[in-house]
C-alpha cells in the first residue's frame, strides 16, 4: 500500500525565532527526497519539528501521513504512525539497552537479537556495540549506524535522516546508503534525507532534491541539481528566495 | 527497652568473648539510640523504632531460600550463606578462596570493632551482637573467575551480620552481598573490605529486604596502593534503609568507584551516606548516586569527600541525581567537601528534578509511550549498577528490579 507524507505550510519557531516559514513537501512510499541547503536554513529544524522535539514550537501548517496530522500527536504516536527520525547527534540513554528500546518501541521480540545482528552487519557495525547502553561510549559514526539498525528493525513508513552521512568514513557511508536504498524497496520506506554531501546520493538515488534557504524550500529538481549545487554553491538559490 | 535489652545481655553472657561484647553493649547503653536532633540522624523516623519489637536470636532460624536467592546461588561460583548473622554454609571450595568464621572481634582497620565504631550506635550494636565475622579471603594473585555470592537472610526479628572480604596482592574477584527477609526485623549488617596492592574487588550490595524492615548497614573499603574497589549499592527494600558506604584510599594510586541507587515507594525512607577519605597521593574516587522516589517516600543523600594533606594529585568526584516521581515524594542532597591539600581535582554536583527531557524524547521518538520511556530510564539507573556483573547474573537481578518497578506508581510531575 502506498503512503504519502504531506507537509503543508509548516511554520516552526525555536526560541522565539521563526525558523521554518512555510514548508511544503510531499513524499510517497519508496521515494527518496533530499534536502540540501546552507547552515541555518532550517533543515534540522524541519527534522526535529516532525519528530516532536520539545524545543520546537509549531506555529502553523500540517504534516500528515495518509491524512493523519502528525503535529497533533505525541512524539511516540508519530513514530507509531510511521515516522522515524535518525538523528544527527543521537542521544546517549544510559542504562537502556538497544534491544529493550526496540521491544518497547513495538518491534517483534521473536529473534530480535538475530535481526539486530543482521542489520548491524549490513551497515558494518560491530554487533557487540548493540549490547551496550543506547549510544553510550559509541563514536559518532557508530551512533549513525546504530540509528540505521533501529530503522531496519522498526521499518517506518517514512524515515527522516538528519545528516546520516556526517561522521561516517567512505566505506561505512556506502554501506549505510545501500541499506537505505534497499529499505525503499524492501518495505517501500519513503526517505527524507538532509545532507551536505553528494556522496550519500551515489548509492541512494534521489527522486527529488530540494534546496532550503531561510526556512523555505526555494528550488526543487532532479538528481542533477546536486551537481549544480556542488559547482555553484547555494548562493544563486539564496538570491532566488528574496 | 526491656525485651531487647534482656535478650541481648543474656546472649552476650553466654558467649566466650562476653567481655569484649559487654564493652560494646555498655557503650550502646550509655549512648542510647540516636535522636533526630542529632544531625546525622535528622531524617530517620527514629520515633517509630521500638527496640522491644525485636529480640536477639541465639541460633539461625531455618527457612527455605527465596526463589531469587536460589537463582543467584545457581549462577555463582561460591555461595556463602549467612542466616540471622550466623554463617550456616561456607560453600564448596574454590581454589585460592577461604571462608573463615572469625571470633576475634578485630576490625580490618586494626583494633576491635568496639574501638573502631565507638561513635556509631548501630555499628556498636553489631559489635556487641553479631555472632561472628564471616571472613572471605582471596589469596594473592588469584583471579576468581566466577562471582561469589553472600546470601544474607534475616528470618529472626533481628540480624547482625558481619562480613570481611580480604583480597591479597594482585587478586581480583566479583562479590555480591545480597540481603533478603527482614519482615518486621532490625537488620544491622557491618562489612569491611581490604583491597591489597593492585587488587581489584567488584562488589554489588543488593538490599532487597521486606518493606517493614529497619536496615542500618555500613560498609568500609580499605584500599592499598594501586588497588581498586568498584562498589555498586542497590537499595530497594526496608521501611528505613540506612546505607553508609565509606572508602579509605590508603595507598598511592588507589581507587574507589562507588555507585549507589535506590527506588523509594510507599512511605519508605532511603538514607544514604558516603565518605571518601583520601590519605595517599594520586588516589581517585568517583561517586555516582542516582535514585528515584515515588508515592510518599523520601531520600537523603549525604556525601563527604575528605582529602588529607599530602594526598597530592588526588582526583575526587561526586555526583548525585535524584528523581521525583510523585508530588508528595521528597529528596534531599547534602554534598560536603573537606580538603586539606591544594594540589587536587575535586568536583561535586547534585540535582533534584525530573528525568532528562531530551533522553525521554529520544525514546518517545522511537514509538515508546512517555510512561514506558520513563520506566525504561528509571530501570536504567539500576541496570547501570549491574554493568560489572557477568551478564547471566545481571539478567536475573534486572528481571527482579523490573518486576519491582512495574508495581510502582510512576507519576510524571
Amino acid at each position: 500500500m502506498t503512503s504519502t507524507l504531506t507537509i503543508k505550510g509548516l511554520r516552526v519557531e525555536v526560541a522565539t525565532k521563526e525558523v521554518l516559514r512555510g514548508v511544503d513537501l510531499t513524499i510517497s512510499s519508496g521515494e527518496v527526497h533530499v534536502i540540501m541547503g546552507p547552515n541555518g536554513s532550517g533543515k534540522s529544524t524541519l527534522a526535529h519539528a516532525l519528530a516532536g522535539h520539545p524545543g520546537y514550537k509549531v506555529l502553523g501548517g500540517t504534516a500528515s501521513i495518509d491524512g493523519v496530522d502528525l503535529l497533533t500527536l505525541s512524539a511516540s504516536e508519530r513514530a507509531r504512525h510511521g515516522l522515524l527520525l535518525a538523528m544527527q547527534q543521537p542521544l546517549e540513554v544510559p542504562g537502556v539497552r538497544p534491544i529493550d528500546l526496540l521491544e518497547a518501541a513495538g518491534a517483534d521480540p521473536t529473534d530480535l537479537r538475530v535481526r539486530m545482528r543482521r542489520e548491524a552487519e549490513r551497515v558494518e557495525l560491530r554487533p557487540d556495540v548493540l549490547e551496550r547502553f543506547v549510544n553510550v561510549d559509541l563514536s559518532g559514526g557508530e551512533r549513525k549506524r546504530a540509528e540505521v539498525v533501529q530503522l531496519g528493525i522498526l521499518r517506518p513508513k517514512f524515515a527522516v535522516l538528519d545528516e546520516i552521512d556526517s561522521g561516517l568514513d567512505v566505506d561505512a557511508l556506502g554501506a549505510v546508503a545501500r541499506r537505505l536504498a534497499e529499505a525503499t524497496t524492501e518495505w517501500g520506506c519513503g526517505i527524507l534525507a538532509i545532507t551536505h554531501f553528494r556522496r550519500l546520493l551515489q548509492e541512494l538515488t534521489p527522486t527529488m532534491i530540494h534546496v532550503m534557504s531561510e526556512g523555505r524550500i526555494v528550488t526543487t529538481g532532479g538528481p542533477e541539481l546536486s551537481e549544480i549545487l556542488e559547482r555553484d554553491g547555494y548562493e544563486p538559490f539564496r538570491a532566488a528566495s528574496t | 527497652m526491656k525485651i531487647f535489652a534482656d535478650s541481648a545481655t543474656s546472649y552476650i553472657a553466654e558467649r566466650p568473648d562476653a567481655h569484649e561484647r559487654q564493652l560494646a553493649w555498655t557503650a550502646f547503653e550509655v549512648a542510647g539510640l540516636p535522636t533526630t536532633s542529632d544531625e546525622v540522624w535528622r531524617y530517620a523516623p527514629l520515633g517509630e523504632l521500638e527496640l522491644d519489637r525485636f529480640d536477639v536470636s541465639r541460633a539461625p532460624l531455618a527457612r527455605d531460600d527465596s526463589a531469587f536467592a536460589a537463582q543467584l546461588g545457581e549462577r555463582a561460583g561460591l555461595v556463602v550463606r549467612v542466616v540471622d548473622g550466623y554463617c550456616t554454609s561456607a560453600g564448596e571450595g574454590v581454589d585460592g578462596v577461604n571462608v573463615e568464621i572469625d571470633q576475634s572481634n578485630q576490625s580490618l582497620a586494626g583494633g576491635t570493632f568496639t574501638s573502631r565504631y565507638e561513635h556509631d550506635t548501630f555499628a556498636i550494636l553489631n559489635a556487641a551482637l553479631a555472632p561472628a565475622t564471616t571472613v572471605i579471603r582471596v589469596d594473592a594473585g588469584v583471579n576468581v573467575a566466577e562471582p561469589i555470592v553472600v546470601l544474607h537472610v534475616a528470618n529472626a526479628t533481628s540480624a547482625f551480620s558481619r562480613t570481611q572480604i580480604v583480597l591479597g596482592r594482585g587478586a581480583s574477584a566479583t562479590i555480591v552481598e545480597y540481603f533478603e527477609g527482614g519482615a518486621n526485623a532490625l537488620v544491622v549488617p557491618l562489612s569491611e573490605y581490604r583491597i591489597g596492592e593492585n587488587a581489584v574487588l567488584q562488589l554489588i550490595t543488593y538490599q532487597r529486604l521486606d518493606v517493614t524492615a529497619w536496615h542500618v548497614g555500613r560498609t568500609t573499603g580499605f584500599i592499598e596502593r594501586d588497588g581498586r574497589l568498584r562498589q555498586a549499592v542497590i537499595g530497594i527494600g526496608a521501611h528505613y534503609n540506612r546505607s553508609r558506604n565509606d572508602a579509605e584510599m590508603l595507598g598511592a594510586g588507589s581507587e574507589n568507584e562507588l555507585r549507589t541507587t535506590f527506588l523509594g515507594s510507599g512511605h519508605q525512607v532511603h538514607d544514604f551516606r558516603t565518605r571518601q577519605l583520601h590519605l595517599a597521593p594520586r588516589s581517585r574516587s568517583t561517586l555516582l548516586s542516582k535514585g528515584a522516589v515515588a508515592d510518599e517516600s523520601r531520600s537523603i543523600y549525604t556525601g563527604l569527600i575528605e582529602i588529607e594533606k599530602g594526598a597530592k594529585r588526588t582526583d575526587a568526584r561526586q555526583t548525585n541525581h535524584n528523581l521525583l516521581l510523585a508530588p508528595s515524594a521528597h529528596a534531599d542532597s547534602v554534598p560536603n567537601l573537606d580538603i586539606r591539600e591544594n594540589d587536587v581535582m575535586c568536583a561535586h554536583a547534585s540535582s533534584v528534578g525530573p528525568l532528562d527531557e531530551l533522553q525521554r524524547w529520544y525514546l518517545e521518538s522511537r514509538g515508546i509511550s512517555r510512561e514506558e520511556a520513563e520506566r525504561l530510564m528509571i530501570q536504567g539507573f539500576f541496570y547501570e549498577m549491574l554493568a560489572t556483573l557477568p551478564s547471566e547474573l545481571a539478567a536475573i537481578v534486572e528481571r527482579e528490579v523490573t518486576a519491582v518497578l512495574a508495581a510502582v506508581n510512576v507519576v510524571a510531575p
